[in-house]
């Protein structure tokens, strides 16, 4: 299937995936690694691990430190 | 990259109220986002006009910070949706020295853009830009 992933800040594109893949999988087009953003469903954080059940997904980069 | 962050009237004062308001309750960090405009070109300022609280989530918030995503994402939007651009983030260091930290350093994942420190405790705002690799000092000029 294909998902609209949108980058918050940077870029969007269409990434095509397994019926069966988890929201973890749309993040590997962009060299990102799911312990430094929150990929969120109309508005909401989903879990990395879960199946993806959308077609539009936003990825935060983590805004945090010390 | 950019050499200046200039701050409208009222923004520096909107910073430090929310980290002695922090200093206050715990002492724990604030946090949120400044929105403005970025720079057009390479030696410009980046312009903060606003800031947007965000709540901090972090596990030990005394000690460290994370904006809450999803609030954090409805602030970007709200600031698009107005026609401006986010320019950086900032949070406090209510018991610290407004530099980055060494948590502040593994954990910054915005490139390009700005993260400013409030220091409460001695009315310090200072600001840096994320490299990638670094914190570079950026002067800040108040309006």
């Amino acid at each position: 299937m294909d998902v609209t992933v949108e980058v918050v800040g940077e870029e969007t594109r269409a990434v095509r995936v397994a019926d069966d893949a988890t929201y973890a999988d749309l993040l590997a087009p962009f060299d990102l690694s799911p312990h430094e953003v929150s990929v969120l469903v109309e508005g909401r954080p989903v879990p990395e691990d879960q199946p993806v059940e959308t077609d539009r997904v936003k990825v935060l980069r983590l805004i945090k430190g010390g | 990259m950019t050499s200046e962050l200039t701050l409208a009237d009222g923004v520096r004062g909107a910073l430090l109220r929310h980290a002695r308001q922090g200093l206050r309750d715990g002492p724990r960090e604030v946090c949120g986002v400044l929105v403005g405009a970025r720079a057009r070109e390479r030696d410009g300022a980046d312009r903060a006009t606003d800031c947007r609280r965000v709540p901090n989530v972090a596990a030990n918030p005394r000690t460290e910070y994370e904006l809450d995503p999803a609030e954090a994402l409805a602030a970007i939007e709200d600031a698009e949706a107005a026609g401006l651009d986010v320019v950086g983030f900032y949070h406090s260091h209510p018991e610290s020295p407004p530099v980055p930290s060494e948590t502040d350093r593994d954990r910054a994942t915005w490139n390009g853009y700005v993260y400013l420190i409030v220091a409460p405790r001695t009315d310090e705002v200072r600001a840096w830009r994320w490299t990638g690799e670094a914190f570079d000092p950026l002067p800040i000029a108040v309006e």
